[in-house]
């Protein structure tokens, strides 16, 4: 059986128009918990914690840090377990 | 929650556990007050390049360097400033981040007000500015929707220790309350008006604790 790709997306913050990747909290292939911490972005003075949508194997960061990100965007991707 | 004159280190420890404790239900919201010990504090987005003199000039005066988890670059907190963390669910008041600083900004600028100080938000930086000095500035750490670090306002604050720093990586004269205000201001005083403001934002009642209620 295939595994299920899932994508990691920015969330809606509320109003907010920007926002930068600070850092990534886990490593590429790291295996992880729906909810571990995984990254930290930035936007209007606040780090925001983006927890893992999933459990299973992180297989793709799309946005290292620094990379200006928007509502939505796909910033990595996860091979659920 | 007035915690009075406290060292950063001990307040960053409190906080963290007061964010986990409010995460899984078993604190309301809070609100914390506090003038710290000279300190600077460096944010994910701080550079030590924007400490202007040596380690041992900083160690001579007793003044310490945390990087910490909050937005932002460097500041200085000490004597004289008044410090607020909230510790709030971000969910009960419509998970959006840019209105909590908006909150955060203008609970100081009608405090502010209330002194017939005008101050006013700047386009792009962040913060509270009179005229092109800044008097107060933010830096918010988020996770689960729960905040904490928050705001620190200028009351009475030795403006050689900022002179140390490039406050939040910018070339900024700063300004404290008390040099633009007849009356004189202490920080217990702005602490309350500005939660009291804080609260009405929030739309929230405000009820003092005594810190040994929830450590």
């Amino acid at each position: 059986m295939k595994a299920e790709l899932v994508h990691i997306l920015m969330p809606d913050l509320g109003d907010v128009s920007k926002a930068v990747v600070v850092q990534w909290l886990q490593p590429i292939h790291a295996q992880l918990q729906e909810g571990d911490d995984l990254l930290e972005v930035e936007t209007e003075k606040t780090t925001f914690v983006i927890p893992s949508p999933v459990s299973g194997r992180l297989t793709k960061i799309l946005t290292p840090e620094t990379t200006a990100i928007a509502t939505g965007d796909i910033l990595g991707e996860i091979e659920a377990a | 929650m007035p915690l009075g004159k406290a060292d950063y280190g001990d307040v960053l420890t409190l906080q963290r556990a007061l964010h986990a404790r409010r995460y899984a239900g078993k604190l309301g919201d809070l609100l914390l007050s506090v003038e710290h010990n000279p300190v600077f504090t460096l944010g994910r987005s701080g550079s030590r390049d924007h400490i202007l003199v040596p380690t041992d000039v900083l160690e001579g005066q007793g003044i310490s360097i945390y990087e910490i988890e909050r937005g932002g670059d460097i500041t200085y907190h000490g004597p004289g400033q008044l410090v607020v963390y909230p510790i709030l669910d971000l969910r009960e008041y419509g998970k959006n981040i840019h209105r909590f600083v908006w909150w955060l900004e203008e609970a100081m600028i009608r405090a502010l007000s209330d002194w017939a100080i005008s101050s006013a938000r700047k386009e792009g930086f962040p913060g509270v500015w009179v005229g092109e000095r800044k008097i107060a500035s933010v830096g918010v750490y988020v996770k689960n929707w729960v905040t904490y670090h928050g705001l620190a306002l200028n009351v009475s604050v030795n403006q050689e220790h900022f002179r140390m720093i490039r406050p939040c990586g910018l070339s900024v004269d700063t300004v404290s309350i008390n040099d633009v205000c007849d009356s004189k201001v202490d920080v217990a005083t702005a602490g309350m008006k500005v939660i009291l403001h804080l609260g009405s934002l929030l739309e929230r009642d405000i009820v003092t604790m005594d810190p040994k209620e929830v450590t």
